[in-house]
């Protein structure tokens, strides 16, 4: 997430905007109007056949509107050249429609050339840009599109549409095609890209994770491109503006929200029983009954959690802390979602899930009550923000 | 001469329906040495063979009359003239008028033209350049008619082909990031286009090089003369070398158009 | 004397060199079919023999149809069979071509599942293999079909049979009146002949293609 709480200036509005293809009963695109604001990254998703992908063409008329306006940086460019527009908005669409007689280079420098760049500049930006998509100039500038995996080819779709510095990048279904894991990471290194470059991203998808997953805010979109709803992903999972928005979120609106926030933006439990390996058995059977807890958490002399004992572990003769007791498993790091954390508690079979900085040594431990907490307070948080601002009525806790 | 009839669709193959003979280069980015070198050698033999055996024959006088320098030098330029003429009309006029049918404003004009291409094919070679020696009289003016109209229909239809299967993302791509239709077709279409296009124009050519022995009937020479002569003196050796100068040639117009196929199809494909 | 005077008068010679014309194309169709579909079988089969069978066709149909039919002359003389050994070199690509790819084009898929099955080779081949590729090696000999009839009246100059002749004769008299006739009579025999020609291999394939792929 990378929502700029830095400015509010409005990038693109668009104004009762309306596609109706000849000898079509209806529209395909009623009436949209919304505004994305400098450097946000608004989704919209909705079901095949919504007219999501007709609305995103509309913005760089691709497709043209039959009515309405489109407002770019404060200038109606509903009549302005095309061409002239589209060299302003970068595109990214699935296919990647990298041009397989080019090389990347010639692919990236598309539009600067457009534009009029001299040489100089054009290959100073492409070396740039393959770097800033993490990919190394000098081994992939001459290669062509065919000489590259899926991911590799994506990474270069995005780098050339940056190319000319666009202040808007739409993005159709830009991950689509690519297989799960690397569509992950290419997810991750996007938003990673992102907070540096603060661009305007309007990102068409169906999949509603990916929405959540990118989205500064969502846009979701039903039949005609009328919108449903149009808020943040918190807002969204929490609170379903209607009946058709649960259910495109689908049942596992819950553990979706599970991915929106952090460890770290959570209270976790800093009274779990913890002692050192070289301590005396006694002193650890004194200090776990002590506490709440069935175990105590060792660690080794770096503060690295080891091994999990309990008291009988602790009252057998010739108790070893190098052997007895479980093993400590189910460590995550602060930045890791709750999701990421319950994934881990649950599959390492003990009630909680240890919290370790990036040098590994311990901060505290999450477990399933932290977790509920947490959801419950999310919950919370945004029904009283719409019972503040909303119709009371459409708020379930 | 690694060529291919009707790999696809038969009902989309180009030329399937229409009894032009279609060639396909596979897209070998390697060739073997057999491809790259067979063909020269094997005229170079060929070409060799026919030239030591008429050389030691004792040549009587009529066979004097065709087989020597000046008459075979005659006739090969001829030859080559109508070819090379021919081919260019054919590709000034295939060419355009494909990319002009491609167009989206032009859409309605795409079936009656194909059927109009395909009727005519049907014509055989022999009666299209008689009959428009009926109209127009014998000479090099109306056998190039002939022949351009005959050696059309795979360029006109390898330029469409070639143009249509051009995947629809790079030109959306390319629109949208804001290249004219102008430039979309220059930059990308036509360079995608190539290496069928480029198949069709080796298509025509086999085609004209054939059709131009026909030429001689008509007074416009070339090598068909010395096959006919070969014939109609009864004389083998003035027949074969007419046979091997013009087998020789459609064999080394194919094989130079299908290295120039190879070295103009750009990279990366 | 106007075309169809001239019609009225010669229908009789037109129709028997029509005759003669269809005979030409049909046994060399006959021979390059019974020729060029096992060569394409073959071809599919074997990746070592398939450059040399695609190339050698393709060089034949590369050859100028006059230098062809003219090579063998030496051989056999003029007449029917240098006519015909020509036009059978001629017609072996399409169908040769269409073979090779209406048998590549049978999904891997129904191969391993009727190998899976316990299909032998030939079985395949007859069962499976060659039913999935019909439309595609009718459409080889339809091309083929429409090559030879047009190249059938170039075997006038070898002595050969069929509507060539009729041509012929109109080229030999040209300036004279009425030669025009016979070019025009000639060449729409032909036309005839290759449309309808056309037209009968569209119903071929259409009743003979299994009809869960027509």
């Amino acid at each position: 997430m990378t929502q700029t709480e830095s400015s509010n200036e409005v990038m693109i509005e668009l104004d009762e905007l309306t596609k109706h293809f000849p000898g079509q009963a209806n529209p395909a695109v009623d009436k949209l109007s919304l505004t994305v604001k400098k450097g946000e990254i608004v989704v919209f998703v909705g079901p095949s056949g919504c007219g999501k992908t007709t609305s995103m063409e509309l913005v760089n008329r691709l497709i043209e509107p039959t009515s309405g306006r489109i407002i770019l940086e404060g200038e109606d460019v509903t009549n302005s050249d095309p061409d002239e527009l589209r060299r302003r908005i970068g595109y990214v669409i699935q296919e990647t429609g990298l041009l397989p007689h080019r090389t990347i280079a010639h692919n990236i420098a598309t539009v600067p050339k457009l534009v009029g760049w001299d040489k100089q500049r054009i290959s100073e930006r492409v070396d740039e840009l393959l770097t800033m998509v993490g990919m190394d100039p000098d081994v992939y500038r001459n290669r062509y599109p065919k000489e590259l995996s899926g991911g590799q080819r994506q990474r270069v779709g995005v780098a050339r549409a940056m190319a000319a510095d666009p202040p808007l990048m739409l993005m159709d279904e830009p991950f689509g095609a690519i297989d799960p894991i690397t569509r992950e990471r290419l997810q991750n290194e996007f938003l990673r890209l992102q907070a540096q470059i603060q661009k305007t991203i309007i990102f068409v998808t169906h999949d509603i994770d990916e929405a959540i997953k990118m989205g500064d805010r969502i846009v979701v979109l039903r039949d005609q491109s009328h919108i449903a709803q149009f808020d943040t992903p918190e807002a969204i999972l929490t609170n379903p503006a209607d009946d058709y928005v649960a259910d495109f979120i689908g049942s596992g609106a819950s553990l979706k929200r599970l991915n929106l926030s952090r460890i770290r933006d959570i209270e976790m439990a800093t009274d779990a029983p913890i002692g050192r390996m070289d301590e005396p058995a006694d002193e650890l059977a004194r200090r776990l009954d002590a506490s709440e807890w069935s175990a105590i958490l060792l660690l080794d002399d770096r503060k690295r959690p080891t091994r999990w004992v309990n008291a009988q572990d602790l009252r057998r003769p010739g108790f070893d802390p190098t052997t007895m007791g479980l093993k400590a498993r189910a460590v995550v790091e602060p930045h890791a979602t709750l999701s990421d954390a319950l994934n881990e508690l649950i599959s390492s079979n003990g009630g909680c899930a240890i919290v370790a900085d990036g040098d590994g040594a311990y901060l505290g431990v999450v477990d399933l009550e932290t977790i509920m907490a947490a959801v419950r307070a999310m919950r919370e948080q945004h029904a009283r923000f719409y019972l503040a601002a909303k119709n009371p009525d459409t708020v379930e806790v | 001469m690694a060529t291919d009839t009707a790999t696809e669709h038969p009902e989309e193959t180009i030329g399937a329906q229409t009894g032009t003979p279609v060639k396909i280069e596979t897209s070998s980015t390697h060739r073997s040495l057999i491809g790259w070198f067979g063909m020269p050698v094997f005229l170079i033999l060929i070409l060799g063979a026919t030239y030591i055996w008429i050389q030691g024959r004792e040549l009587d006088s009529i066979e004097q009359r065709v087989l020597n320098q000046r008459v075979l030098t005659e006739k090969l330029v001829e030859h080559l003239q109508l070819v090379a003429v021919s081919t260019a009309i054919v590709i000034a006029i295939a060419i355009p008028l494909g990319v002009i049918l491609t167009r989206p404003f032009a859409r309605r004009a795409v079936p009656i033209t194909l059927a109009i291409a395909n009727g005519g094919q049907a014509i055989p070679s022999l009666g299209l350049i008689t009959i428009v020696v009926i109209w127009m009289g014998i000479g090099f003016t109306p056998v190039i008619i002939g022949l351009v109209a005959y050696s059309a229909l795979p360029i006109l239809r390898n330029t469409m082909v070639g143009l249509q299967q051009v995947d629809h993302s790079f030109i959306k791509a390319s629109r949208g990031m804001g290249l004219s239709p102008m430039q979309v077709l220059m930059q990308v279409e036509l360079p995608l286009a190539i290496p069928v296009m480029i198949a069709g124009i080796r298509t025509a050519l086999v085609i004209n090089v054939g059709t131009a022995t026909l030429a001689t009937f008509f007074g416009a020479g070339g090598l068909g003369f010395v096959i006919f002569q070969g014939i109609g003196l009864n004389r083998d050796p003035v027949l074969i070398t007419g046979v091997v100068m013009a087998s020789g040639l459609a064999l080394l117009v194919d094989y130079l158009a299908g290295v120039a196929g190879h070295f103009l199809s750009p990279r990366g494909l | 004397m106007t075309f169809s005077e001239y019609l009225s008068n010669s229908y009789e010679n037109l129709i028997e060199l029509s005759l003669e014309h269809l005979q030409l194309v049909a046994i060399t169709m006959l021979i390059a079919t019974a020729v060029g579909v096992p060569l394409g079988i073959l071809a599919h089969r074997s990746s070592v023999l398939r450059p040399p069978i695609m190339s050698t066709t393709s060089f034949f149909l590369t050859i100028p149809s006059l230098a062809l039919f003219a090579i063998f002359i030496p051989v056999f003389g003029l007449g029917s069979p240098p006519a015909i050994v020509a036009l059978t070199l001629y017609a072996l690509l399409p169908i040769v071509g269409n073979t090779v790819a209406g048998l590549s084009s049978v999904s891997p898929a129904i191969v391993k599942a009727s190998r899976g099955m316990g299909m032998g080779s030939w079985r395949r081949l007859g069962l499976v293999e060659l039913p999935l590729a019909w439309p595609v090696i009718v459409t080889g000999l339809r091309v083929s079909t429409q090559v030879t009839i047009g190249i059938a009246a170039i075997a006038v100059f070898v002595g050969g049979p069929g509507l060539g002749n009729e041509i012929f004769r109109g080229i030999r008299s040209l300036g004279n009146p009425g030669a025009e006739n016979l070019v025009y009579g000639g060449t729409l025999a032909i036309v005839v002949i290759a449309l309808a020609f056309d037209g009968a291999f569209v119903l071929v394939r259409r009743f003979t293609t299994p009809r869960g792929i027509r």
